[in-house]
C-alpha cells in the first residue's frame, strides 16, 4: 500500500452511526438561535416600555439623542473594552487616561491657539494628539502586560492612579479649561448634529460597525477571540500573543483617545473629576453586553446596547420622582443584576 | 565586614550627633516658642478641594516666612481612613504640637482627633465638626445653612416669591443637608415657589450636565436651577445651551468660585447673576490663626464661623483672587 | 470487604441525548474487569452513575442486593466505591498528605490533626509503591505519581471498588509495571476493579473478565483468557477490523535530510540532541514521561528556551523563535495536550481549523465562505464526524484529535510532529490517524511521531530514537523494533551500546 487514498473512505471501520460519537456531550450551536443571546436586548426594550409609561416626554426624538449622545463616550471606551476583556485582559484605567487626556489635549490647544494661527487647524492638530496620546497609553500598558510580564489588573490600577494624579497636578487640582474662540470652533463636535443626529453618536455608530468589523471578520478579531479562549493554544497555533494582546491595549487607548475627543467640547474643560468611574461603566457595559469576563467570547453589538441599557436607566430615574433619590444606584444594580440573569449561561 | 561594621557605626554616631544639634538650638530650649503645625485635608480631587489644598500651600508658604520657628507639615488624604493613619504619623513621627484638620468624615475621625488631642497636641476642626466637640479645641467653618438660606432668599425676593425652581445635590452628607434644610426652610414660606425637583449630580460638572438635560426634557417652565455649587452650575450652563431653551432666567451655583466671580464681575453670561461664598480660602484664615494664637501660646474662640455672602456685581471683586486655582 | 455490583436496565438521558438504553450486567466482587468500548460507547457515564456523579433517567442500581440511589460521590464513597478520573482530580496547591482527606479530615477537636493525616498517607503511599514526601505539593508532581496518589487516596478511604479510567494514559511502560502489580495486589485483597482503556494489551494482560459496550448498550461480557484481541476490537467496533497499521514502506534515507538538528539543548530537558529527518520518512521518539521528548520539541519550535544547537530545514539552517517562524518554514507541531494545547475545545470546528492560516481567507477581510470551504475539504478528507456547526467540545476524542491534525496540516507543513497521536481515541480512529500518517509521509513529507505507545512506534514507525534522562540514548532501525528493546533503552537496562 504504498499511498492510501483518504483514511475514511479505505477504511470504513470508522463508520460509526452519526450521533453516537456526540453521545452525552453538550453541543452548543453557535450560529443557532439562542435566547440568552438577546437577554440585554430584551432588558433594553422592557426599560423602554417602563420609561415611556412613566414619563410621556421619554419617548421623544430630544430625550432619545440625549442619551445616545451621552451613551456615546462610555460606549465607545466600552467596545475597546470589550476587545481587551475578550483577550482575556482588563483595564481599569480608562476613566483616568480621558480625564488627562482631555487635560493634555486642552493645554495643548490653548498652547497652539497663538502660534498657529487657524482655530480649525489647532483643533484638528489637539484632536490627532488626543487619539495618538490614547494609542501611545495603550501601547505602554500593552508593553508592561507582555514584556514586562505584569498581571492587567496591577498595571492598569497603577496607571489609574498616575493618570489622575497627573492630571490634578497640571490642574492644581481645579479645572483646564480650554479658551473662549478654540471653544466656539470645537463645540459642533459634540453639538453638531447631522440629519438631525447629533455627531457623537454618529461616531459612536462608526466605531461601533468598525469594531465589529474588526472582532468578526478579520484575522485580528479571530486572534482575540482566540487568546481569551485559551491562550496556550493560540500560541502553540502559531499566533504571535504578544502582538495581539499589545494591539489590543493600543487599539482600547485610541478609543478613549476618540470619546475623549467627543467629550471636550461638551464642557470645554478638563477637571479631576473628568471621567470618574467610566472604568467601571465601560467594563459593566461589555459584561452586561454578553461579552464573558473570563475572556473569550463577546459581541460589539451587545457591548453598545449594554452601554444604552446603563444610560437609559439613569435618564429613567431622572425622568420621574417615584423613587428616592437615595436609591437610584441601588435600582441600577437591580437592573444591571436582571440583566445579567436573562442572559446568563447555562452550566 | 569590618568596613561595613565602621560605616555603620559612624552613621548611628551621626544620627546622634544630628539629634544633640536638634536638641541644642530648638528642641528644649525653645520648646514654647516653636510650633509645629500639622494640617490634615482632604486629596484635590475636585474644584473645591483643589482650592482647599492651594489655600493651604499658600498659607504655608506665608507664615512659615513670617515665623521661622513655625514648621507647618501637610497632608492630603484621598478617604478616612487614610488621613487617620496621617494624623497618627503626624503625632507619632513628625511630633507635632498644634493640628488644623479638614476630617472627611465626622464619625470616623471623632476617634482619631480625641487621640491626638490626649497626647498634647492643640486640635483646631475646619469645616465638619467632629460627633464629639469634647475632641476639638476650636472649630472653624464655613456657614452651610447661609449657603442653602442665601440663595433662597435671594431667589423668593428677586422672583417675588413665585417661581419654577429645579435643584442639584451634591453627594448625600451632612453638608448637602444642611444646605438643602435651609433652602427648603424658606421656600416653605413662599408657598408659590415650586421646587419641581432635587436629584443628586454629586459636585460633578458631567452628571450635572445629563441632570439638566433630564430636567429639561421633563419641565417645560423653569425659572431658575439652583446648581448649590459653582462645578454642577456649569454643567447646567452647557445643558441649557445646548438645548436652547429661554425659559430658564437664572442659574444658582455656590462657593464662589474665580470663574463664576468673574462671570459675575463681567456681566457675561446673563444667567449667572449672584452667587454665595464658600470660600477655601477659610483653610488658609484656620491655620493662620491657629498658628499665630499658639505662637502667642492663646486660644482660639470654640467656635468660629466664617459668614457666607451673597455675591453680586457690586461687590463681586472684593471675592475675585486671580492666583487661586479655584 | 467484598461488593457485589448489579446494574439493571440502566437508561441515562442528557437533555434530549440518550446516552445508555437499559444497560443490564453484574460485576463480582474481587475481580478485574476490562470495560472496552469506543469513545461514547457510555462507559464513562455507566461508571459515573455507580460511583454517584450521574443519576439514571431509569433503571436500579443494586449493591449487594439493595437497590441505592446515589445522591453525590461522597455517598458511593461511604460504600467503599471510588472513581479515578480520567483527568486527575487533585487540588494542585495542596500537599499530597492534604488531598488525600480532602473531604474526610481527620481532626482532633476542632482542629486538624496533621500529624495522623500525614502518618496514614505515607503508609498508603508505600503501599501503592510511591516513595515520596506527603508533604509534597501535587503540582510538582508528575502525572504518574499524580496517578498514585489517586490510588492511595482511594485506598485511605477503605476502596471496595475502584474504577480506573484510562490509568495508563500518561503513564510510561516502567509505571505501568508497577500499577500492574498493585492492581494484582487489590485483587487479592478483595477489592473489585473496573479497569477502562483503550490498551487492549493490557486488557488481556490484567482483567479476569472483559465487559464490551457499543452505542450506549451492553454487547458482551466474556472471559478475558478466551477472549483474543482481535475479538475484544471487533466487538468494540461492531465489525470486522482489518489490520491497524499500513504497509511499511521501505525505509526512506537518501537526498538531504528534510530536518537536522545538531547538539540541541533545552536547560533541564534535553542534552545534546541530534537526529536527521528524511523525506517520505515516519521517525519515532519513545521515552519515559519526563525522558525530555515534549519538551525537545517544544524548545525546538522556541516555545522554551535553549542554550545551545542547531536546527536545519530544506538544507537551510533558522533560527525559529516561536510557533509562527517555524510554521513559515515548514515545521509545525501539535502537542500532546489536546485540551489544553491543542484545540479551542469552545469554538467552532471552523474556528479552529483556520486559526493557523487566517491570512489566507483574509482579503482583507475574512470570508466566511472560504473558511467554510477549508472546513469542508478537511472534513471529508480526515474523516472527521460531528455537527460541523457545532463546538469542538461536542466531537468524539477520536474526531477532535482529527480535526487538529488537519488544523496543523492547513499550513502544508514538510515538517509534521505528532506528540502522543492517538492518547484517548478510539480504535477506529486510531487506526485512521495511522494511515492517514503513513499517507503524509509517503507525499513526501517528514512525519515525527512522539509516543508511548509502543505498539504504534512499532507498528508505524521506520525508525524509532529513544531518550532517557534529557539524552538519546538509541537509534533503532524498522527491523530492531520490539518492545523489549524500546523498554530496555527507554528505562536504561540495556547492555549492548
Amino acid at each position: 500500500m504504498p499511498s492510501a487514498p483518504t483514511p475514511a473512505t479505505e477504511t470504513g471501520a470508522t463508520d460509526t452511526p452519526p450521533g453516537v460519537d456526540r453521545a452525552g456531550k453538550p453541543k452548543a450551536p453557535s450560529r443557532r438561535f439562542d435566547p440568552h443571546r438577546y437577554g440585554p436586548l430584551i432588558g433594553l426594550g422592557l426599560l423602554l416600555v417602563v420609561g415611556t409609561l412613566l414619563n410621556p416626554d421619554f419617548a421623544t426624538w430630544d430625550n432619545w439623542m440625549n442619551v445616545l449622545t451621552r451613551t456615546a463616550f462610555i460606549g465607545i471606551i466600552a467596545i475597546g473594552m470589550g476587545f481587551v476583556i475578550i483577550s482575556g485582559g482588563i483595564d481599569l484605567s480608562v476613566g483616568s487616561m480621558a480625564a488627562l487626556i482631555a487635560g493634555v489635549m486642552i493645554l495643548l490647544m490653548n498652547a497652539l491657539a497663538g502660534s498657529l494661527g487657524s482655530p480649525v487647524l489647532v483643533v484638528v492638530v489637539g484632536m490627532l494628539a488626543a487619539v495618538a496620546l490614547g494609542g501611545a497609553f495603550g501601547l505602554a500598558h500593552g508593553f508592561l502586560i507582555t514584556r514586562g510580564r505584569i498581571e492587567p489588573f496591577i498595571v492598569t490600577l497603577g496607571t489609574l492612579g498616575i493618570f489622575r494624579a497627573v492630571l490634578t497636578w497640571l490642574s492644581d487640582g481645579g479645572a483646564i479649561t480650554l479658551d473662549g474662540d478654540l471653544a466656539d470652533v470645537y463645540s459642533p463636535v459634540y453639538y453638531g448634529s447631522l440629519l438631525g443626529i447629533q455627531t457623537p453618536v454618529w461616531i459612536f455608530v462608526l466605531v461601533a460597525v468598525a469594531g465589529a468589523v474588526l472582532l468578526n471578520h478579520t484575522p485580528f478579531g479571530r486572534y482575540v477571540q482566540a487568546i481569551g479562549s485559551n491562550e496556550l493554544v493560540a500560541r502553540y497555533a502559531a499566533v504571535d500573543v504578544d502582538r495581539v494582546k499589545l494591539l489590543t491595549y493600543a487599539l482600547l487607548g485610541a478609543c478613549v483617545g476618540i470619546a475623549t475627543v467627543l467629550y471636550v467640547p461638551r464642557l470645554g474643560s478638563a477637571s479631576p473629576t473628568t471621567g470618574l468611574l467610566w472604568e467601571l461603566e465601560a467594563i459593566a457595559a461589555v459584561i452586561v453586553g454578553g461579552t464573558s469576563f473570563k475572556g473569550g467570547e463577546g459581541r460589539v453589538a451587545g457591548t453598545v446596547i449594554g452601554a444604552i441599557l446603563l444610560s437609559v436607566i439613569s435618564n429613567i430615574l431622572n425622568l420621574t420622582s417615584i423613587i428616592s433619590v437615595y436609591l437610584n444606584a441601588a435600582v441600577q444594580g437591580c437592573v444591571i443584576i436582571a440583566v445579567a440573569f436573562l442572559q446568563r449561561r447555562r452550566p | 565586614m569590618t568596613k561595613v561594621a565602621t560605616v555603620a557605626r559612624r552613621s548611628v554616631l551621626g544620627a546622634g550627633a544630628a539629634l544633640l544639634a536638634l536638641a541644642g538650638t530648638g528642641g528644649f530650649a525653645l520648646a514654647a516658642e516653636t510650633v509645629k503645625l500639622g494640617v490634615c485635608i482632604p486629596a484635590a480631587t475636585h474644584g473645591f478641594t483643589g482650592g482647599i489644598v492651594w489655600w493651604a500651600n499658600e498659607a504655608k508658604k506665608e507664615l512659615e516666612k513670617a515665623h521661622p520657628n513655625l514648621k507647618i507639615t501637610i497632608k492630603t488624604a484621598g478617604g478616612a481612613p487614610e488621613q487617620a493613619n496621617q494624623l497618627q504619623d503626624l503625632v507619632t513621627v513628625t511630633k507635632i504640637d498644634s493640628l488644623v484638620i479638614f476630617p472627611f468624615e465626622s464619625a470616623a475621625l471623632t476617634q482619631p482627633v480625641a487621640q491626638a488631642k490626649k497626647k498634647g497636641v492643640y486640635v483646631t476642626v475646619v469645616d465638619r465638626g467632629l460627633t464629639d466637640t469634647s475632641a476639638q479645641d476650636a472649630y472653624i467653618a464655613g456657614d452651610n445653612t447661609a449657603f442653602g438660606r442665601i440663595p433662597a432668599e435671594y431667589i423668593a425676593k428677586k422672583y417675588n416669591g413665585k417661581a419654577n425652581i429645579v435643584a442639584l445635590r451634591g453627594i448625600a452628607t451632612t453638608i448637602d443637608n444642611e444646605r438643602w434644610n435651609a433652602f427648603t426652610e424658606v421656600m416653605k414660606k413662599h408657598p408659590d415657589i415650586k421646587i419641581l425637583d432635587a436629584k443628586y449630580a454629586n459636585w460633578n460638572r458631567d452628571d450635572a450636565f445629563k441632570v439638566t438635560q433630564d430636567y429639561l426634557t421633563r419641565f417645560k417652565e423653569i425659572d431658575v436651577v439652583w446648581a448649590a455649587d459653582d462645578d454642577m452650575a456649569f454643567g447646567v450652563l452647557k445643558a441649557i445651551e445646548q438645548a436652547k431653551r429661554t425659559d430658564i432666567k437664572e442659574v444658582f451655583g455656590g462657593a464662589g468660585s474665580k470663574t463664576m466671580v468673574k462671570t459675575i464681575l463681567d456681566g457675561s453670561n446673563p444667567l449667572i447673576q449672584a452667587d454665595v461664598s464658600y470660600s477655601p480660602k477659610f483653610i488658609y484664615d484656620a491655620i493662620k490663626m491657629t498658628a499665630e494664637a499658639r505662637l502667642k501660646g492663646a486660644a482660639l474662640p470654640a467656635t468660629h464661623i466664617i459668614p457666607s455672602s451673597l455675591i453680586t456685581k457690586d461687590n463681586a471683586k472684593d471675592f475675585y483672587f486671580p492666583d487661586s486655582p479655584y | 470487604m467484598s461488593l457485589h455490583v448489579a446494574f439493571e436496565g440502566i437508561t441515562k438521558e442528557f437533555g434530549a441525548v440518550r446516552v445508555l438504553h437499559g444497560v443490564s450486567v453484574e460485576l463480582q466482587p474481587g475481580r478485574v474487569y476490562g470495560l472496552l468500548g469506543e469513545n461514547g460507547a457510555g462507559k464513562s457515564t455507566l461508571m459515573k452513575i455507580l460511583a454517584g456523579y450521574h443519576a439514571p433517567t431509569a433503571g436500579t442500581l443494586h449493591i449487594d442486593g439493595e437497590a441505592r440511589r446515589f445522591a453525590s460521590s461522597r455517598e458511593a464513597e461511604q460504600q467503599g466505591i471510588v472513581l479515578i478520573h480520567q483527568e486527575l482530580s487533585l487540588a494542585d496547591d495542596l500537599t499530597i498528605a492534604q488531598n488525600m482527606f480532602l473531604g474526610h479530615e481527620i481532626r482532633r477537636g476542632w482542629l486538624l490533626d496533621d500529624r495522623a493525616m500525614r502518618r496514614k498517607a505515607e503508609e498508603a503511599l508505600r503501599q501503592v509503591g510511591f516513595e515520596g514526601d506527603p508533604d509534597l505539593k501535587v503540582r510538582d508532581l508528575i502525572v504518574a505519581e499524580k496517578q498514585l496518589v489517586e490510588i492511595a487516596k482511594a485506598q485511605v478511604r477503605n476502596a471496595r471498588l475502584l474504577i480506573m479510567d484510562e490509568p495508563t494514559a500518561s503513564l510510561t511502560p516502567a509505571e505501568c509495571e508497577r500499577l500492574f502489580a498493585l492492581i494484582g495486589r487489590l485483587k487479592r485483597a478483595g477489592v473489585t476493579i473496573v479497569y477502562i482503556s483503550h490498551k487492549l494489551d493490557e486488557v488481556e494482560r490484567i482483567t479476569d473478565e472483559v465487559v464490551v459496550m457499543r452505542d450506549g448498550r451492553f454487547v458482551a461480557r466474556a472471559p478475558t483468557a478466551e477472549t483474543s484481541r482481535h475479538r475484544m476490537a471487533t466487538l468494540m467496533v461492531g465489525r470486522e477490523l482489518t489490520d491497524l497499521f499500513p504497509a511499511k514502506r521501505v525505509a526512506p534515507t537518501s537526498g538531504t535530510p528534510l530536518m537536522s538538528v545538531r547538539g540541541f539543548t533545552v536547560p533541564g530537558w534535553a542534552e545534546a540532541v541530534d537526529f536527521d529527518l528524511w523525506p517520505g520518512e515516519i521517525l519515532g521518539f519513545a521515552g519515559l514521561v519526563g525522558a525530555g521528548r515534549t519538551e525537545l520539541f517544544e524548545g525546538i519550535l522556541g516555545l522554551r528556551p535553549h542554550s545551545a544547537g542547531r536546527v536545519t530545514l530544506d538544507g537551510r539552517e533558522v533560527r525559529l523563535r516561536g510557533p509562527r517562524e517555524a510554521m513559515r518554514h515548514g515545521l509545525t507541531y501539535l502537542s500532546e495536550d489536546r485540551k489544553g494545547k491543542g484545540l479551542h475545545v469552545n469554538r467552532s470546528l471552523r474556528d479552529n481549523l483556520t486559526l493557523m492560516t487566517l491570512d489566507r481567507h483574509a482579503h482583507p477581510l475574512l470570508s466566511g465562505r472560504s473558511e467554510d470551504g477549508a472546513l469542508g475539504r478537511a472534513v471529508a478528507a480526515f474523516g472527521v464526524r460531528g455537527d460541523p456547526e457545532g463546538r469542538a467540545s461536542s466531537l468524539s476524542g477520536g474526531n477532535q484529535q482529527k480535526l487538529a491534525i488537519a488544523k496543523y496540516l492547513e499550513p502544508d507543513p514538510r515538517v509534521f510532529v505528532l506528540d502522543e497521536p492517538t492518547r484517548g481515541v478510539d480504535v477506529g480512529a486510531k487506526r485512521d490517524i495511522y494511515f492517514l500518517v503513513e499517507r503524509l509521509a509517503a507525499e513526501g513529507r517528514g512525519v515525527i511521531v512522539v509516543s508511548s505507545e509502543l505498539i504504534e512506534l512499532i507498528g508505524l514507525c521506520h525508525r524509532v530514537i529513544v531518550m532517557r534522562g534529557r539524552r538519546v540514548t538509541a537509534t533503532l532501525p524498522a527491523e530492531r523494533l520490539t518492545e523489549e528493546e524500546l523498554i530496555a533503552h527507554a528505562i536504561g537496562t540495556h547492555t549492548r551500546h
